[in-house]
């Protein structure tokens, strides 16, 4: 998004070198900061052999194409690891990437989590209206019509981020399950037990309870723009059909009038959910790939 | 081996980033989510600027191609990076803005990826670019605006010029910096120098050398006519810009320790010997010569202390000097109005003011060779 109107700024900005200092202003106008991005967990493989080490990669961005987060230790509220034998939290050095490190004790499927402390941005009204309509946080457009809110906004977000990683072979009874997270995506079937164009029922829940009307996003490694939009419904479910293989990401963003002590008009949490469809072994007809 | 350097290079880089958003940020309680990015932002005394960014190879290889439309291609060794920036390293120019006086600018562009060997793919996030901006600063200019698009966490700028200190800011990618001041390291004038020098003289006297002050009253309370005090005051001008030009210069480096509690008694001599006498003696204006000389030692550590530039050197010491000298006379001008010749002539002149003044002037010099002595 912000992304979008800054390339074509930078096209403008060439064109209109005469019109040099016209076009500064108009970019210091125009390119208000800071609208939050996308944060995802990439393992360093979504497949490990038993005992093997999988780094956990943090990754900010759009479309699947991520910075580097380090390991902070003051943005991390839990990332922890949950497999057949409980929970455990994932080892790092700090500011090294991957920030975390787990070891496959038994083969089945792992359930990655990253919860981070809250971050603060300050948005000016375009960028704050751009991103209520781009993340289709419909509710919040509404609440401030209602208020007579039009200016910019200030806004505490949150991650909310898990990956599942399949060691071993697949099968149905392996699940996602619920960390206990904030906002949170569970699948509701194992993606790895799944063949490309089988329907993945993915649930979302806000403190525990099932959140209806909220948009949700997937979208695949090798073509993120075509991307899969579903509203939950009343039992916050959303049903996807993974019409290719590879490295898919769900994710949903809900957001709250903040807390008064929070010292934000606004709070937002974000969720999401990575995973690997399984290609050329598992999938009907050879894949693209 | 590389891999493992350039981990622990970016980790090293990253936790001292941390760290000081930390710091930072303690105020607000709130945690940045910064990535690797780094920028060093430097401003050459030739006019010219170079910004480097040093940045995850392959996210930004990545963002290049998908800026240009090109498909997303999958570097599996360092010279994969490298063949992949030298067709596409153009492109970083125009996500970047670079403003001076709020005119952009547009630089010129080299991309070196930091390692040549051949890294296996899982390790290829771990490998870095350094991008190069490079132009001119346009003569005059004051300011600088800096915004970089290619990175979606938060970033650090630091900005590195000659004749200042370093500055480092944090940014979110696509964040406009604030307006940062260029630093011009264009030698200022000799008229400037001169001018800055000599006000560095007169206020060292006036208003902060209050024991140059009080020798020099010495001097004038002495005598009812301005010739002999003329003589006097020539005597320690020379005095002091000698012993003053040959510490600067090295030649001589007096310890302060030795100079300062001498200065201190040079002022007790002079009072005691305004009480004890009433007539110029003929070398009353040896010692003042004397005295003078370590004057002047005194003035230099002021100098030295400002570290004063080869290139200024001899404007800055004639016009310290001048200045010391303008200040000096100041302060005789001032006493000789103040005291007025009718006074100057009355016989009760030498018991009601030269014989008090000079006491008050002896015990204060006194005060200040103990206190000299005792740091």
């Amino acid at each position: 998004m912000n992304r979008l109107v800054s390339l074509s700024i930078g096209r403008i900005s060439t064109r209109l070198r005469r019109f040099a200092p016209l076009v500064v202003t108009a970019i210091a106008l125009s390119a208000a900061p800071l609208v939050a991005h996308d944060m995802w967990i990439e393992p360093t493989t979504f497949s490990p052999e038993p005992g093997a080490i999988v780094g956990a990669r943090l990754r900010i961005g759009q479309d699947l194409l991520g910075d580097p987060l380090p390991r902070d230790p003051a943005l991390i509220n839990e990332f922890v690891v949950e497999d057949g034998e409980g929970r455990r939290p994932l080892v790092g050095r700090n500011g090294a990437d991957p920030a975390g490190f787990l070891r496959v004790a038994v083969p089945g499927l792992l359930v990655i989590g990253y919860r981070s402390h809250p971050s603060t941005v300050e948005l000016t009204a375009e960028k704050f209206n751009q991103y209520l309509k781009e993340e289709g946080l419909d509710a919040v457009v509404a609440l401030r019509a209602r208020r007579g809110q039009t200016g910019g906004a200030r806004e505490r977000f949150s991650r909310c981020a898990k990956s599942l990683v399949l060691s071993g072979s697949a099968n149905s009874t392996q699940g996602d399950r619920s960390l206990g997270f904030t906002l949170e995506l569970v699948a509701e079937r194992n993606p790895y037990a799944m063949t490309v164009g089988q329907e993945l029922p993915v649930r979302l829940t806000y403190e525990g309870r099932p959140l209806a009307g909220t948009l949700v996003v997937a979208m695949n490694r090798s073509d993120p723009s075509d991307k899969l939009t579903a509203r939950s419904d009343s039992d916050g479910r959303v049903r996807f059909r993974m019409p290719r293989p590879g490295m898919w990401m769900i994710k949903a963003v809900h957001m709250i009038p903040a807390q008064p002590e929070s010292h934000a008009e606004w709070e937002s949490f974000w969720a999401s959910l990575t995973f690997d469809v399984p290609g050329a072994i598992n999938a009907p007809h050879p894949s693209r790939r | 081996m590389t891999t493992t350097y350039r981990w622990q290079w970016l980790s090293a880089r990253v936790v001292c980033g941390v760290l000081a958003a930390i710091l930072a940020g303690t105020t607000a309680a709130q945690a940045h989510e910064i990535g690797t990015t780094r920028i060093v932002a430097s401003f050459a005394p030739n006019d010219t600027y170079a910004i480097e960014v040093s940045t995850d190879a392959s996210v930004l290889l990545a963002r290049l191609e998908l800026a240009r439309k090109q498909p997303r291609t999958a570097p599996a060794s360092a010279g994969d990076l490298q063949r992949g920036f030298d067709a596409l390293c153009d492109e970083v120019p125009r996500h970047v803005s670079v403003a001076f006086d709020d005119v952009a600018r547009v630089p010129g562009a080299t991309c070196l990826v930091d390692s040549a060997g051949s890294v296996p793919p899982d390790n290829l996030s771990a490998l870095g670019v350094t991008v190069t901006l490079r132009g001119v600063i346009p003569p005059g200019a004051q300011t600088f605006r800096w915004r970089y698009d290619l990175t979606f966490a938060s970033y650090s700028l630091t900005v590195k010029s000659v004749s200042r200190t370093d500055e480092t800011m944090w940014l979110e990618g696509g964040q406009e910096s604030r307006v940062l001041a260029v630093a011009r390291a264009e030698p200022p004038s000799h008229a400037a120098v001169a001018g800055s020098y000599f006000g560095l003289g007169f206020t060292h006297i006036l208003p902060k050398g209050l024991d140059h002050i009080l020798f020099v009253l010495g001097i004038v309370l002495l005598s009812r006519r301005l010739r002999p005090i003329l003589w006097q005051v020539s005597a320690f001008t020379l005095a002091h810009s000698i012993t003053l030009g040959l510490t600067l210069y090295g030649v001589i480096s007096p310890s302060p320790s030795i100079v300062e509690p001498l200065i201190a008694l040079s002022i007790v001599y002079v009072a005691v010997e305004n009480i004890a006498t009433s007539e110029l003696k003929p070398w009353r204006v040896a010692l003042v010569f004397g005295f003078g000389l370590l004057h002047g030692m005194g003035f230099a550590g002021v100098l030295r202390e400002l570290a004063l530039p080869r290139s200024e050197f001899l404007t800055g010491l004639v016009a310290f000097n001048a200045g010391v000298e303008a200040g000096q006379l100041t302060v005789i001008l001032s006493a000789f109005l103040i005291i007025g010749s009718w006074a100057r002539n009355q016989d009760g002149y030498r018991d009601l003011i030269v014989v008090p003044a000079s006491t008050a002037i002896a015990l204060t010099g006194l005060f200040w060779t103990v206190q000299r002595l005792a740091v």
